[in-house]
């Protein structure tokens, strides 16, 4: 058997700024690299360490991959440094992602913040790829502020098709940047979907305290429990459920999620931080 | 089947170059613990008494061994005076680490090329407490055949009776028949095999008599009440060793040591007690505080494990007792939560 561990070499082919803190990195592998959306990879700077990333890019592109990072912590600092044809490492994918399979003929909502789009953004371009197979796509997008709104350049793009109902927030409008969507947290925006909620998917990605409020925002707009994804984030080191870091209660983040509906890890301990 | 001691010390001495032998010698600082050592001659072993002071998991699972590539070696090797709550040890770490979907490339080797002679209890430390696991301090054959040890020799007298446990076992058996004398038992060595198991269950039991063995462990889960966790951390000074000396906890780090596009790297054991263990970038922990991560180890052992491999991550071998330097008994944490 292959060993889990096995690191593929990535050479990183552009880097984009998004905001101040949160970069796009477009890398190479060199083989092809298969995932699926909401799944996560291990991105390790050669010398410095490791850090799990769910890519950003669809999960039909299998030669490149986007990954989008925000500088926050130890191996996040080093990999801000990389430059264009810089060599990384990538091992994975693991975990379990969205399960498209139960998204098909809905109405879907999306739910993210700060750099919680990463993800979100890989899960969009594959649902705008088989955009036929479901009903709706209500993006409710929020950051800090403009400056920290990413993907700012792609808004337009999505925003052809009929079928997506985009809406974004920003926390507040600092001196000098300018706004001229919705105020508040992400949530306010929820306030304008439009959508039977009853039978709608949700998916939620963002910082733990926008997935908390966000989720139980959801459970009062009236989406079921097991209606709701999470996308969650916690300490996932090895990718399969050996190390042990990321273990939420019974389940592993890394093996058992990263996503998971709401109705499977609402009695767990301890999930939102 | 027997064989004598000095027989016994024969077949490890032809043994020797063709495998590592490894057997528990009275430690150099302390003549009451038991630590396992090369053999290389020294007849000096210990093979029954109690179990060794490093747990089984040292060779099998190292504390820091490179996984990119793997670095375990395939050279046969033999690990003897196993003791009970080692194997017991051994079958939460096959669960772990060879799980159908991923399996832990350095742990597969050493335990495919590793042949286990497992011996009885004989004598009991302190801390022991097997029997309020309801386990036992020898191996007994499994009804499924799926023995954790190859070989299980049980002293009697100055010799040793033999049980096969498994087909790599009756290799070993095979070759030992070609240096050793190998007799049959008599129905006096069972019997004096009984009695000897008899005393040692006695003994453990006495040694535990103030702790009952009709144990809830449901209430580690149910107890989320922090005076009670306080309460019984008060002591805890977060060295890590209680769960680096466990012979079941895997948890590990992985250390890059990758140059350029050479990639390695290294995994080392990791402790659930330490601040740093949850926390992600950024700062955000699950278990922040101390009280949080001592529960967190009860609450691993007792209760997840369980539902994750159907079987309870603590053996009842006492280490954590033995090597916690605030001087913190499982026995006596898990007691006073049956009687909040």
């Amino acid at each position: 058997m292959a060993n889990p561990y096995e690191v593929l070499k990535a050479d990183v082919l552009d880097v984009i700024t998004e905001s101040p803190t949160i970069k796009t990195f477009r890398i190479k592998p060199e083989k092809q690299f298969e995932f699926e959306t909401g799944q996560f990879v291990e991105l390790t700077v050669p010398g410095i360490g490791e850090a799990p990333f769910t890519p950003s890019s669809s999960h039909y592109e299998k030669e490149e991959m986007d990954i989008t990072i925000m500088k926050v912590g130890f191996v996040t600092e080093a990999v801000h440094r990389v430059k264009r044809g810089d060599v990384l490492g990538i091992r994975g994918p693991y975990g379990k992602g969205y399960p498209l399979d139960k998204f098909k003929g809905k109405d879907i909502l999306i739910l993210g913040g700060g750099v919680g789009l990463a993800p979100l953004r890989c899960l969009l371009l594959t649902l705008i790829h088989d955009i036929d197979d479901y009903k709706s796509i209500t993006v409710c997008f929020g950051a800090r502020s403009p400056e920290d709104m990413i993907y700012k350049d792609q808004f337009d793009d999505w925003r052809k098709y009929d079928k997506i109902h985009l809406l974004r927030s920003v926390d507040k409008i600092p001196e000098g940047q300018h706004w001229n969507e919705k105020v508040g947290v992400v949530t306010v925006l929820m306030d304008d979907i439009k959508i039977d909620t009853k039978d709608a998917v949700a998916v939620v990605c963002g910082p733990p305290i926008m997935m908390k409020f966000g989720t139980f925002a959801l459970v009062d707009k009236g989406f079921k429990d097991e209606n709701i994804y999470l996308s969650m984030e916690k300490k996932m080191y090895c990718g399969f459920g050996q190390c042990r870091h990321c273990v939420m209660g019974k389940y592993y983040a890394c093996k058992d999620g990263p996503v998971f509906s709401y109705d499977m890890i609402k009695n767990e301990e301890k999930i939102w931080e | 089947m027997i064989v004598s001691k000095s027989d016994l010390n024969k077949f490890f001495e032809n043994l020797m170059n063709d495998f590592d032998i490894f057997i528990p010698y009275e430690t150099e600082f302390d003549k009451d613990n038991l630590s396992y050592r090369k053999f290389s001659g020294d007849a000096n072993f210990v093979i029954s008494k109690y179990r060794t002071v490093d747990p089984i998991k040292t060779l099998f699972y190292l504390p820091s061994e490179m996984v990119v590539p793997p670095s375990a070696k395939e050279k046969k090797r033999i690990i003897v005076g196993v003791k009970n709550c080692d194997l017991l040890a051994l079958e939460v770490l096959d669960a772990a680490l060879l799980e159908d979907n991923f399996v832990e490339p350095n742990y597969k080797i050493w335990r495919e090329n590793t042949y286990i002679i497992s011996a009885d209890c004989t004598d009991t430390l302190p801390t022991c407490h097997c029997v309020l696991l309801d386990n036992n301090p020898y191996p007994t054959k499994k009804s499924d055949g799926k023995n954790m040890f190859d070989l299980n020799i049980n002293p009697v007298d100055d010799k040793f009776v033999i049980t096969v446990g498994t087909p790599k076992g009756e290799k070993l058996l095979e070759l030992m028949k070609k240096c050793c004398t190998i007799s049959k038992a008599t129905s006096a060595d069972r019997e004096k095999i009984e009695a000897q198991h008899a005393e040692i269950r006695k003994k453990l039991a006495d040694i535990n008599s103030d702790f009952s063995p009709d144990r809830k462990y449901n209430v580690i889960s149910e107890s989320y009440d922090e005076t009670t966790w306080k309460e019984l951390s008060t002591e805890c000074v977060e060295c890590g060793g209680c769960t680096n000396i466990c012979p079941t906890c895997y948890c590990i780090i992985l250390n890059d040591e990758s140059e350029k596009d050479c990639f390695r790297k290294i995994r080392t054991w990791d402790s659930c007690q330490l601040s740093g263990y949850a926390r992600v970038a950024g700062g955000a922990s699950p278990r922040a505080k101390l009280w949080e991560r001592f529960r967190n180890r009860y609450q691993c052992k007792f209760v997840i494990m369980k539902e994750n491999f159907s079987k309870l991550g603590c053996t009842g071998c006492g280490r954590c007792i033995s090597t916690c330097p605030a001087g913190i008994d499982l026995r006596e944490v898990i007691q006073s939560l049956q009687e909040v």
